[in-house]
């Protein structure tokens, strides 16, 4: 996926665990953790919203563009 | 009504799976009883001398037809047993909330071939009896509606496979 978020990176800076993140901003941590392995398809208003709340950062400074393959389509059942 | 829980649908619907599921299996087991006792009978016609079957004595001479009948009817028996547990599983997916896990794509599958397959041997059947001296009266039929059964299946089955997509979809979606 070309689209990448920079958590491990913004936590990092902010010191603050992947637990703590999830208690502040009601995501469950194996959501989080999802959204910080790039397995995340989409990502919601809602969510990005209280990442950015949280995190006191822009949409813009937590994404991020890399050129490179697509994901794979989900239908491989 | 009820979609789910008791009193719905879909529990009156797995009632009558179980009850046909279990019944068909108590059926394939009797027939495959019979089509042993039948091969016994054929290789030793001894046993039968205390044993009357009507038409008397003609037993031995027919019984590589009753064998294959019998064997016949359980093989209908274990197919239609296939498409009930296939459809069981999916209940249970159902009745846990999660019709579209991907797994029941592949069962929805399962059951079109099995139809399929099951209209197929009904006619090598009917192929099969038409050309034994013993059966007089054969009447092919070609059932249209076991076909368009086997069409909505996989109809259905790619249904449930953009339903599964949907799903995984919903899963990554953040």
């Amino acid at each position: 996926m070309p689209i990448r978020i920079r958590l491990d990176a913004m936590l990092m800076q902010r010191r603050m665990s992947l637990v703590e993140l999830a208690d502040r901003t009601g995501v469950s941590t194996a959501n989080l953790a999802v959204l910080k392995s790039g397995e995340a398809r989409a990502l919601r208003f809602s969510t990005l919203s209280a990442l950015c709340r949280e995190l006191g950062c822009e949409p813009g400074d937590l994404l991020v563009y890399e050129p490179g393959p697509e994901a794979p389509p989900l239908d491989d059942v | 009504m009820r979609a789910l829980g008791p009193g719905s649908v879909s529990s009156f619907l797995k009632f009558v799976l179980d009850v046909a599921y279990l019944a068909l299996l108590v059926g394939l087991v009797g027939v495959i009883l019979l089509a042993f006792a039948a091969l016994l009978f054929s290789v030793n016609p001894s046993l039968l001398d205390n044993v009357r079957i009507e038409p008397a004595g003609q037993f031995p001479e027919r019984a590589p037809v009753v064998i294959a009948g019998l064997l016949a009817a359980g093989g209908y028996m274990a197919g239609v047993l296939v498409i009930l547990g296939a459809l069981r599983r999916i209940f249970v997916t159902l009745t846990a909330g999660d019709p579209f896990h991907p797994a029941n794509v592949g069962r929805l599958r399962l059951v079109g071939l099995m139809l399929a397959a099951l209209e197929l041997g009904r006619y090598v059947l009917w192929a099969v009896s038409a050309w034994l001296p013993w059966v007089r009266e054969v009447e092919p039929s070609f059932s249209l509606t076991a076909w368009f059964s086997v069409l909505v299946v996989f109809v259905l089955a790619e249904v449930f496979r953009e339903g599964a997509r949907l799903r995984r979809e919903a899963e990554l979606t953040i």
